[in-house]
Order: structure tokens, then sequence, then C-alpha cells
């Protein structure tokens, strides 16, 4: 380790490489509280050319690498036991902004909201907004194809992503896409997009920015029941109207948010609440906004107010945006999901959900992404208590199981890491995940990045072929 | 469990791989004259995989089998209040399957993208004779690697399409199409580009037609900007209120989009591409390119690609004087739809050799024996 690690200072400076447990600590964990593991050495290489020389110099000694970008991920992605964790939030150069041509060029250690501050001044903004925006890169959100709850409307990363410079765990740098016309040739842009840090390193991104919209309405409906809140999001799906955002949080979520410094004035004693947003030319907004009044009160909604200003309307979504936060405020650690049901089965899978927590005696607070079947049931609870941990586990599990009964999918964008590997086998059959194995055997035949994630290690054939040098660091 | 059709396409293509004879795979034919260079005289057919396997209208999701064609998807969902706006250049005969295999598009990706916007999931029988799922069946799905974005414009060289996801959007609620002539003077396709570019109607589809082609289409000869909006009442009338600054404009029936797609001549065509802001350059360059010999034109201005369509014969000039054009203009990317057999073979010219080679990696671990479409090379 140490000759390594003295290498690699020789690139980054002494300072940029961390070998001492103290240090390490911060990187022992990504946004889930319940991992600790401790890479073998961490580096944060300060320019693209130094991260290239790393990465060479790993791909020299057959070294395992686990990318990191801010680490809010939420799969457990960004884990690195044993290996050496490679930082990248330090590549934080916005390169270039097209106003024109309404596109970005940025590394990938640029932060989110960062970039979408940076296109303000040309009445753009970067479409994809996880609640993470504040902190999480884009090098991160290219590496889960992360959405957020404008994506709706706007897309995932996947649809924004116009080109990638990568470097290839075998330090080679290749263009993905094409940045200035059509692509051609096989999506390697597209399959790259959501590949979880298994296929290599991200550069810089070329994006899509979306033009700030002429007018923006933000409506809360409240209900007394979930069922009413989820027939009212079909009601709207199915009269043609596409919000740009439509979140649905239960009573226990807007409860945790209500008790916190978050917020946001949302009925207490409401089951549950639909936050919405419709954006576009402004004539044409009035319209939709009361159509959609209309169906929540046909649903049942008690009352459905619109936001009266910005600040309003900042305050109404700050609440959504932090719950996670508020959650883990009231419990020392949270275990978050992030399934996708198809919409019609939402009330049957919420009611499921329901029975199993109270069969767990364990609490259940739902976020969710109302308008694509998006759930995020997550359980607060003390994880050194190991009878609630095993009764929280074994609740996930099973909602999980019936959100795949139900034709849905594992994870809707916080991707699988590490935390739904157990899942895999339940979504996919072996001939599917071997295909998975092959398509990631072509960009990294090593298998030294991010290994062991995404795709459980038994469905690779030939893994044991592959393995002469996947070693963990050993130097 | 794997459906009966797919299984016996799977079992075809390990036959072919046993007996070492390719396949080229057909699905409606609509492809077979478009000169790609496919070294197969076995034809593995698709075509008769027709007909939905999933449609739930609520959840705006439709799984249909490969060889079901446009019309029949359109059929199905329409009578739901509801559409897939797939609409690649061409016939609605086409099938689901060769319109994901090839990633065609037509005027309706300026506002629901190309074919890998659309595709959730797949059932595909691999070159190795293996039938995997990708994907799914909901709108939103980052689980495993991205084997349905590989597969999207693959042109079959990796698999075989059996099942095909799409997303299902609902029919706007008024749908109208204004056609606005532009002046024929430098600086007017540049200010139509402008004017789409700042409005805040977002159009359904915004296609610049050239004179010959307005003309065959019934219009007056002269350029023009081919307009479509959707939405509600109000956002329909603001919007074709608002175009009418960049033109004289006049009311459309809904089919123009329909012949504008079938009418366009079956001899050589390419997509040349840029970035948008440079459309009027690109329009200029390429109306230089094709007008010896008649070709016509056909442009979407927000996404920056020109669509060039000759009449039939004269193809070895005709493509020459099209990759002069493409090489002279710099930053701009020519993608071949239909072309002599040779220039599939030598492709772009532009390819990155690391590019190369993993798009060559990856159809190695897909189709090891080559036995699927041999002779296209997807670069």
């Amino acid at each position: 380790m140490n000759a390594l690690a003295e290498r690699l200072a020789t690139i980054v400076g002494a300072r940029r490489v961390l070998t001492r447990v103290g240090e390490l600590r911060s990187y022992e964990s990504d946004g889930l509280p319940g991992y600790h593991h401790r890479p073998a050495l961490a580096v944060f290489p300060g320019t693209r050319d130094e991260t290239i020389l790393v990465v060479r110099l790993l791909a020299e000694t057959g070294t395992a690498f686990v990318a990191r970008g801010a680490g809010t991920g939420l799969s457990g992605g960004a884990l690195a036991e044993g290996v050496v964790l490679l930082g990248l939030h330090r590549l934080g150069r916005i390169i270039s902004v097209d106003g024109d041509n309404a596109r970005a060029t940025v590394e990938s250690g640029v932060v989110n909201s960062k970039l979408t501050r940076a296109a303000s001044e040309y009445g753009l903004h970067y479409a994809p907004d996880p609640s993470s925006q504040t902190a999480c890169t884009i090098g991160g959100n290219v590496a889960e194809n992360a959405g957020g709850p404008h994506c709706l409307k706007y897309g995932v990363t996947l649809n924004h992503v116009l080109a990638l410079t990568v470097l290839l765990p075998n330090g080679e740098v290749v263009t993905l896409g094409n940045a200035s016309g059509e692509d051609s040739g096989y999506d390697l842009l597209g399959a790259f997009v959501g590949s979880e840090g298994c296929f290599g390193i991200v550069l810089d991104a070329t994006v899509r920015l979306a033009r700030d919209p002429q007018g923006v309405r933000t409506l809360l409906a409240d209900f007394s029941s979930v069922d009413a809140a989820a027939r009212a999001v079909s009601g709207i799906i199915a009269a043609g109207i596409l919000p740009a955002a439509l979140e649905m949080m239960d009573a226990a979520s807007i409860q945790a948010v209500e008790a916190s410094i978050y917020s946001a004035g949302y009925p207490t004693d409401a089951a549950a609440i639909l936050l919405i947003d419709l954006d576009g030319a402004v004539a044409g907004l009035a319209d939709d906004a009361d159509r959609v009044e209309e169906h929540c009160r046909a649903a049942g909604a008690r009352a459905v107010r619109s936001a009266t200003d910005p600040e309003d309307r900042a305050r109404l979504w700050q609440g959504r945006k932090k719950a996670f936060g508020a959650m883990g405020r009231i419990s020392p650690h949270l275990v978050v999901q992030d399934a996708v049901v198809p919409r019609t089965r939402l009330p049957d899978v919420l009611a499921q959900i329901t029975r199993i927590g109270t069969a767990h005696r364990v609490n259940v607070c739902n976020v969710f992404h109302a308008g694509d079947g998006n759930l995020h049931p997550n359980i607060g609870y003390n994880a050194t208590d190991p009878d609630e941990s095993s009764r929280v586990h074994a609740a996930m599990s099973e909602i999980m199981q019936a959100c795949i009964d139900a034709g849905g999918t594992i994870t809707g964008e916080h991707g699988v890491g590490l935390d739904k590997l157990p899942y895999m086998d339940s979504l996919f059959d072996a001939p599917t995940l071997d295909a998975m194995c092959a398509l990631r055997d072509v960009f990294d035949p090593q298998r030294r990045a991010n290994p062991g994630k995404v795709v459980p290690v038994h469905s690779c054939r030939e893994w044991h072929g592959a393995s002469s040098a996947r070693a963990t660091v050993a130097r | 469990m794997i459906d009966g059709a797919t299984a016996t396409i799977a079992e075809r293509v390990r036959e072919a791989r046993n007996a070492r004879t390719p396949l080229r795979i057909v699905g409606r034919g609509g492809w077979l004259d478009a000169g790609a260079p496919v070294s197969a005289t076995n034809a593995l057919d698709v075509g008769q995989l027709r007909g939905l396997v999933e449609y739930e209208p609520g959840d705006l999701v439709l799984t249909a089998q490969s060889g079901t064609s446009l019309d029949e998807i359109a059929a199905a969902t329409n009578a739901h209040g509801q559409w897939v706006p797939l609409d690649p250049f061409g016939t609605n005969d086409g099938s689901l399957g060769a319109t994901i295999a090839t990633a065609s598009f037509g005027p309706l990706a300026t506002a629901y993208g190309t074919p890998r916007d659309h595709v959730l999931g797949a059932r595909i029988v691999t070159g190795a004779g293996e039938t995997i799922n990708v994907g799914g069946r909901v709108v939103k799905n980052v689980a495993g690697f991205d084997l349905t974005r590989l597969s999207t414009g693959a042109w079959g060289t990796l698999g075989v399409f059996t099942q095909v996801t799409v997303r299902v959007r609902a029919l706007p609620a008024r749908d109208r199409s204004i056609a606005i002539e532009l002046a024929d003077t430098p600086g007017a396709v540049d200010a139509a580009w402008h004017w789409l570019r700042n409005t805040p109607h977002a159009p359904l589809a915004a296609e610049l037609v050239d004179p010959a082609r307005a003309s065959a289409l019934g219009l007056r000869a002269r350029t023009v900007m081919l307009l479509r909006v959707g939405g509600n009442d109000a956002a329909v009338r603001a919007a074709v209120d608002d175009a009418l600054q960049v033109g004289p404009a006049e009311e459309l029936p809904a089919q123009i989009w329909t012949r504008l797609r079938a009418g366009e001549p079956r001899g050589v065509t390419v997509r040349a591409s840029t970035l948008p802001s440079r459309i009027e350059s690109l329009w200029a360059r390429c109306r230089d390119a094709v007008s010896p010999w008649d070709g016509t034109l056909c442009a979407s201005l927000p996404r920056g690609v020109v669509r060039c369509a000759m009449p039939p014969g004269n193809d070895a000039e005709v493509v020459r004087a099209l990759r002069v054009m493409g090489g002279q203009a710099g930053d701009v990317s020519l993608v071949w739809e239909r072309a002599p057999s040779e220039v599939w073979r030598e492709g772009t010219g532009r390819a990155d050799p690391v590019r190369t080679r993993l798009g060559e990696s990856v159809r190695r671990a897909f189709d090891p024996d080559g036995v699927l479409n041999p002779g296209i090379i997807v670069q």
C-alpha cells in the first residue's frame, strides 16, 4: 500500500492521498448511513491530466478502484472496501456554456446546482434535479442515470447527455456520443449512462440545458386517504396533462417534515398530499392548472391551493426535497428504497406496504414521484437494535418483492450499487445478467472498476477466469 | 418463461450458429433496399411476430411483438386517446422492431425524442441464441446495465427483437399544423431558428422543407417551415399567433406529416447534422450539394439535422458530393440511411480506434459467430 500511495502522491501531491484510518472515515459511507466500508486509500486528482495518470498507474499495478463524486449516493455504489477510492469532486471546471445551442460541457466534479446557476444567465437550467442537487456531481448523476422530481416531464440524465469524455479503466480516453451533431454507431453513450462506475470514469460531460419555462404554477392538494391521492394522479395523467412534477407524500412523511426545520406548511392531519408543478408557456397554463385542480377535487381532495409567489413555491418544494433529511432527524438510521411500479398498481402496492409495515412493527414513510410510479418507502430505525434491524430488513425485502411482483423494478433512480444487489436475481433471469456482465467486460475486462457492484458476482460466467488482475490493493 | 414465437426464433439462431449459415433479419421489408451490405442469403423473418402483448393505458406503457406495424400500434393507442409518437420517415406499415433497431426518427423527435428515448425494454434473441429480457415495463428504471440502449440502433447485429416495450403518451387535446413561408434571403432560416430557440411554446415538430418538397406537398414552391403545435386550446392558439411573426402562414391538414414522411425520393439518403445554431449554413451547403441531382431537403430546425434525399441514380456522384460537403463544413456529421453498399462498408471514415474497438468487442460478445446481419458495420 505504501508503495502505491507514494507513487500516487507524486501525481496528485501528498496532501491528496489519504491513508490514515481517521482521514478515511468520512469515505466509509455514501448517502446510506448503514454501511461502513473502509477504503485502502483515497486519492483525489485535481485535474483531468492527473486523473488520467492516476488511472493509468492503477492499470499498470492491476489495482481495483471505486470512483466517488460527492458521496450522496443511496445504493452504496461509492463504497470501496479495501480498494482504492478515487475521488473526483476536485474536477470542478465548467468548461463551456453555449447559450444559443442550450448545452454545456462540464468536468465530472461539477455540482448539479452549480451547473444550473451557470446556465441561468442564458435563461436555461439543467433539468435532472435529484433532491441532493446542491451537493451531488454531474459525474455521479451520469453514473446513476439520476432523475429527480422534474424528470416526469423533462426526462432523466440519459435524455440530457450528448457526449462524454470517458477514461476507461485501462487508461485510454474515448469520446462517447457527439457534442455537435448526431451520434452514430452503437449507443455506447446510452450504455455508459447508468453504469454506476463499472465501465470507467467520466472526465467531462456535454449536456443539454432546458429553457426556463415562461410560467410555473405549483399546487398543493391534500387528501384524507392515500387511495384518493393515487386516484387524482391517475386522473391527471389520463387526462393528458403532463405536469413538470407530481409528488406524493404520506402522513408519516408530512409529519416528519413539519416537525423539522424544513417545515413547509403541509397539513399535518392529511393522509397524503400531492405537490404538483405545471410549467410552460403562460397561455394555457391556467387552464391546465384548473383541470388539475378539478381532478384533485373529483378524487376527493379536501383542499387545493396554489403557491402565491416564488418564496411560497420554494418553501413548498423545500419540504419535499428535504424529506429524507427530516426523517433522518427522527431516527438514528434510515433505510431508503427506490422501487418503481406501474402507475395503476400504486394504490394496491401502497396498501401492501402499509400491511407489511404493520406486520413487522416498523414505521414506513412514503415519499414518491407519483407521476411515474417511483416509490421511496423509507423506514427510520435504530440499527444498533438487532431485533428492530432484522424486522426492518425483513419488511424491506417484502416490500421490494411486492413491487417486483406488481411488474415493477427495484430502482428508478438510485442505482443498484451494493444495496440492491440481492434483488437482481429476482428481477432478471440468468442469461440477461450474464449479458450485463459481458457488456461490462467490454469496457473493463479486468473487472477493476467498482468491482462487485450492480450484477451479482455469481451471475458472471468466467469470473474466475478473469481474476488475474482483479486483486484488491496488495502493494 | 419465454413465449413460443421467441423460442422459435432462438432455435433458428442456434441452428444458424451450428450450421454456420448467417441470417439476414427481415421485419416488414422496409429496409431491404437501403443498400445495407448484409452478406447472408437466409432470411430470419420476424414480420409475422405481430400483435400487442400488454397495453394498460393508465400506465402509459405498451408491449408489442416486434413485427407489429406502427399503424397497428397507432390504432390500438388512439382508441384510448393515446399515441406512441414515433414517426420515422417512410410509411407507417414499417415494424416497431425495425424502427427501434435502426433508431429511425421523424419530425416528432423534436418534442418526444428518438427511439432511445421511447424504449423501456425488450425481449431479444442474441446472436449466441440466448434469450434476454432487457429493461422493464415501467417508465423509470435504472436496474442493471443498459442493454436496452445498447440494442437500440444496433441494426440487428447484437440480437433480434421479438418484443419491444415503449412509452405511450396522451394525445394532445389540440393538434394544429401550419406552414410558414420563409423569405428567400440570407438570414431567413437563421431567423426562423432564433424564433424557435426563443419561443415559450415548445412545438411538437418544426421541419424546414425546400421549394421542391413544398411544391410536392401542394404548397407554394418556397422554403417552408412546417410547424406542429399541441396542447390545450389556449396554448395552441397562442403558439400559432406567436409563429406568425416568422412569415405568412397557412393552416395545414393533419395528413401533411404522413405525406411529408412518405414522399421522399428513394435514392441515396443521408442525414447531415451540426450544432443547431449553424443550421442555416448547413442548409445552404446541402442545397448546393443536392440540387444538381434534384435531391430534396427536409431539416429538423431544433435538432440541427438536414435530411438529404435523392432520386435513384447517379449514386456514386451523389455520395461524393455529399461527402465533400460533409468534409468541408467541419463539425458536420453524416449518417447514411440509404446508400450503395460500399458506403456502408467504409463507414464514416472518422472512427476513433478506441471506439471502434469497443464496438467490435460488443459485437463479438453478443454475436460471437457473426450470424446476425453480417456485413453491416455499426459505427
